[in-house]
């Protein structure tokens, strides 16, 4: 029964406003409490922001980075509030996740031109994986707000004689924005695309995982931004021009006998 | 049952599904029904609840169902007792079944005969904008006396289109009060358009204006073509701000959040950027 029901949980969080994701997530949760670890691990939400005690940087929050109540910040790998066996890397994935966060702090910074990230790394049997998060808040100057989250988990397998290793990424991007003017009403368009992606990658001098991971990060996101862009502003729009035709249905209709008849007279030349 | 996390009263659970049903995207609510129950364990102490979220569902969504050779808006300015509602055009009700959308038992109906005048003639004027507008628009005009004595003609329009095939739904709403008071008319509208995309993700658009304004009123007829010459410019002004918002959003707000390329326009390398980083650690 179980299974059957987070499929129905995880069919409703895809079909519900995705603007409040938080809440329906809540009350899906007091509805089975039996699936709150897999909804909370499934479903994802928009990224909170934490600033980091220790180094006063900024580090998002999710269920990768969470034990408890308490959230584990990348730059000083202690918890928020403090708790006293918080699960961390190995100290060596931990070197990796450093790393990490630095080269991706980089790539936020030459996509994104600001915003935030924060890279976490968790041990497995045959491997590790990573969550790679990414913020980005518009300028709010403007009279449309937007919002940008990227949630990229990978999934890293070491090949025996570890000169590959295979990678299994699950990105997914929030997209958020709303107007509110005098014209339109209030315009809220937002929610969330996940793709996914399977490879194997050489491990040498030239390619390290985090080169390997960096360089399926980029290519999946900015395919996905072409994807988004045609998605909320091409389709989704089009819709809306299906509801209602913005010229007289009459006008198209003769447009279309016009285009008709050109096309049978074409035809017929030939 | 068990013991692992906290249970919710059954009133908080039947809250949390009339909460999931009436906020269905268009065309998506039986699904949303099936996933409920099954979320519930197929529990019978919830099937009125859900039921009653399903009706309240159908009027707000404004569900087109066919009445004899034609259609009707379910709306709460039809409601009637005992699940029957009312066609204002044909003077008759009829029994609507809220799961399978569809009518029966139709009756006459009586009409207020006070407002009929202006009802109709308003209800006249708007069809030919209806059909040439919407694909698939759907119409529904009611007339109610005020406390007052004035005459309030609600206009109600509808237009969906369900592609689940294709993973998207889409529906627009109008909502038309127009209150006459002697020589002076109050006109008020709420547009609504939401659109469903899911596809590998869920993607909407919820919108919605309000428009106000005022008529003078000199006759029946005159009064149903300024109604509905004022409908349809607020419909196309709404409409087409919609679309500028989309063409600002895509050009401005979308590009400002994440660029195409990094300012070089070649994309990444990796390595450099992680001899970078570690050259930036030594150079501490």
């Amino acid at each position: 029964m179980t299974e059957k029901q987070l499929d129905c949980a995880l069919d409703l969080m895809r079909r519900l406003p995705p603007q409040q994701v938080e809440k329906n997530l809540s009350d899906l949760i007091d509805l089975v409490p039996d699936l709150c670890e897999e909804l909370l691990a499934s479903v994802d939400q928009p990224l909170r922001v934490l600033r980091d005690k220790q180094t006063g940087k900024d580090y998002l929050l999710c269920d990768y980075n969470r034990d408890g109540d308490s959230y584990r910040s990348p730059w000083s790998n202690t918890y928020d509030p403090a708790i006293a066996d918080g699960a961390k890397p190995s100290d060596k994935l931990r070197d990796l996740e450093v790393t990490a966060n630095s080269a991706f702090d980089s790539y936020r910074e030459m996509y994104y031109e600001g915003g935030i990230s924060s890279v976490y790394m968790w041990d497995l049997d045959h491997g590790f994986a990573g969550a790679i998060l990414i913020k980005k808040a518009g300028d709010a100057s403007t009279k449309i707000k937007g919002c940008w989250d990227s949630i990229h988990v990978i999934e890293v397998q070491e090949k025996t004689g570890g000169r590959n290793a295979h990678y299994k990424l699950t990105s997914t991007v929030m997209l958020w924005l709303q107007t509110n003017k005098a014209a339109s009403g209030t315009m809220n368009l937002g929610g969330s695309l996940t793709r996914q992606l399977e490879k194997d990658c050489p491990l040498n001098e030239g390619n390290s995982h985090i080169s390997n991971i960096g360089r399926m990060v980029e290519e999946m996101e900015n395919k996905m931004r072409h994807t988004l862009n045609e998605i909320y502003f091409g389709k989704t729009r089009d819709i809306v021009n299906d509801l209602r035709s913005i010229v007289p249905l009459s006008e198209v209709n003769k447009q279309r006998n016009v285009a008709n008849e050109l096309k049978a007279k074409l035809e017929s030349k030939n | 049952m068990d013991d692992y996390g906290e249970q919710i009263s059954d009133s908080e659970k039947a809250r949390i599904a009339h909460d999931f049903i009436i906020h269905s995207p268009p065309g998506e609510v039986e699904t949303v029904m099936k996933d409920v129950r099954t979320l519930l364990n197929n529990d019978n102490t919830f099937v009125d609840g859900m039921m009653s979220a399903l009706t309240k569902y159908r009027m707000d969504q404004f569900s087109p169902v066919s009445v004899d050779d034609g259609s009707v808006l379910i709306t709460n300015h039809g409601k009637l007792d005992e699940g029957r509602f009312l066609d204002p055009k044909s003077q008759r009700s009829f029994k609507y079944n809220v799961s399978s959308k569809s009518a029966s038992d139709v009756q006459p109906e009586q009409v207020d005969s006070s407002v009929e005048g202006w009802r109709s003639e308003i209800e006249n004027s708007i069809k030919d904008y209806i059909k040439n507008y919407y694909p698939n628009g759907v119409c529904t005009v009611y007339g109610n006396s005020g406390d007052g004595g004035e005459s309030v003609i609600i206009v109600c329009i509808e237009d969906h289109k369900f592609s689940p095939e294709n993973f998207w739904n889409g529906r627009w709403r109008s909502e038309w009060h127009v209150t006459i008071d002697g020589g002076n008319a109050k006109v008020v509208g709420l547009l609504k358009t939401q659109v469903h995309y899911y596809e590998d993700g869920n993607v909407q658009l919820v919108s919605q204006k309000e428009c106000k304004d005022n008529l003078t009123v000199s006759s029946e007829k005159q009064i149903a073509d300024d109604v509905a010459k004022l409908l349809a410019k607020c419909e196309f002004d709404y409409q087409n701000a919609i679309i500028d918002n989309y063409r600002s959003m895509s050009t401005t707000t979308f590009k400002a959040l994440r660029r195409q390329l990094p300012v070089t326009r070649t994309r990444i390398d990796w390595n450099k950027i992680l001899g970078y980083q570690i050259g930036k650690e030594i150079g501490k």
